[in-house]
């Protein structure tokens, strides 16, 4: 699946300067330290952790794409400092299982 | 005394905070937007506080000593010292106990060691935002036990707050609680509430601040203090607590 697909999944993209690529998988988690110790490169992160930290540590991780759970949204400076990692944002209403369940079937 | 007390600042050491935040300029502007009384509380670190403490007693400025702690779920916790060698004590118990990722500044920012005269003695190698292994639940009773005020940070905020990490506000002794909007969340009721700049640009100190009536600025009178601060909210339902430079 391409990071730019996650929007035909129904979650909205709140940030979209990113090069389209394949999604390499996933991982979900809410604990910053659990996400630096395991995210993966060109995978999506799904979390409610919506601030500024949260894009360095996807960075850091070469991850390709966040997709924010809850409806939690981000401030114009979270979305600017994504723009210029390059990393795209997504947001939706569901909660991380069911986003986890959505992306896990579309990667198969 | 009537004072304005502002203990949730970051200085430059803090990887977020503007390298602009060094302890001479978060004196003057502190002085400038009328407080008595301020702490430097910067992430997992107290390296800071010497400068600090110099920069203090230069401008004849009242200060509390402070760290603002990460638990290992990630919940933020402000533990405020009277006097120095204590703060620099606990601060390295703290800094010890972050997992070790090691700092990437361009990603997260630089964090310098700095000396009174603003010059970068060191760099700190630990990326200071991550969670220490220290459960929330023995980081107040380490923080009360060594004799600090110890206040849980912005438990209203989506992130990093004592509520989004943990689902909910265990009931423990905190000497206030830290909130940032202007209604009080529920959970609060039973403790006393503070709101502190958490600046991490110059411009941001005064930006919020508490006023508490109490004899000294020392941890008892200052515990005191906030008893008396939760009282008055109990009776009034409001916090003695405002906005703005000059109130």
């Amino acid at each position: 699946m391409k990071i730019s697909e996650l929007h035909n999944l129904g979650f909205t993209c709140l940030q979209d300067q990113f090069n389209d690529g394949e999604l390499a998988g996933g991982y979900t988690s809410d604990l910053l330290s659990d996400v630096m110790a395991n995210l993966g490169e060109r995978e999506v992160l799904i979390t409610i952790q919506a601030h500024r930290n949260t894009i360095a540590v996807a960075s850091l991780a070469g991850a390709s794409a966040i997709v924010f759970c809850h409806g939690r949204t981000v401030d114009a400076d979270v979305a600017e400092v994504a723009a210029k990692e390059g990393i795209a944002l997504f947001g939706t209403s569901e909660n991380q299982f069911t986003t986890t369940c959505k992306i896990a079937a579309a990667l198969r | 005394m009537k004072a304005r007390i502002d203990f949730h600042i970051h200085s430059c050491l803090s990887p977020c905070a503007s390298l602009e935040m060094s302890p001479r300029t978060i004196v003057a502007r502190a002085q400038a937007a009328g407080l008595d009384c301020i702490a430097l509380t910067d992430h997992g670190c107290t390296k800071n506080l010497p400068a600090f403490h110099a920069a203090c007693a230069e401008a004849g400025m009242d200060c509390l000593y402070g760290i603002e702690a990460t638990s290992a779920e990630e919940v933020h916790v402000l533990c405020l010292f009277d006097s120095l060698e204590p703060a620099l004590k606990f601060g390295e118990w703290i800094y010890e106990s972050i997992l070790d990722f090691p700092n990437a500044p361009e990603k997260f920012g630089e964090q310098p060691i700095i000396s009174e005269d603003e010059e970068i003695l060191d760099f700190v190698e630990k990326l200071l935002f991550v969670a220490s292994s220290i459960s929330f639940f023995d980081l107040v009773h380490a923080a009360l036990e060594a004799g600090a005020l110890c206040i849980p940070s912005h438990i209203d905020r989506s992130y990093s707050g004592a509520i989004s990490q943990l689902g909910f506000l265990p009931d423990l002794p905190y000497s206030a609680l830290e909130v940032v909007a202007k209604k009080i969340p529920k959970e609060a009721k039973k403790w006393p509430v503070v709101r502190f700049s958490d600046a991490h640009v110059p411009e941001q100190i005064g930006r919020r601040f508490t006023e508490v009536e109490t004899e000294s600025f020392s941890i008892e009178h200052l515990r005191l203090a906030l008893i008396k601060l939760g009282e008055n909210k109990k009776k009034t339902g409001r916090a003695s607590t405002a906005d703005g430079c000059s109130g």
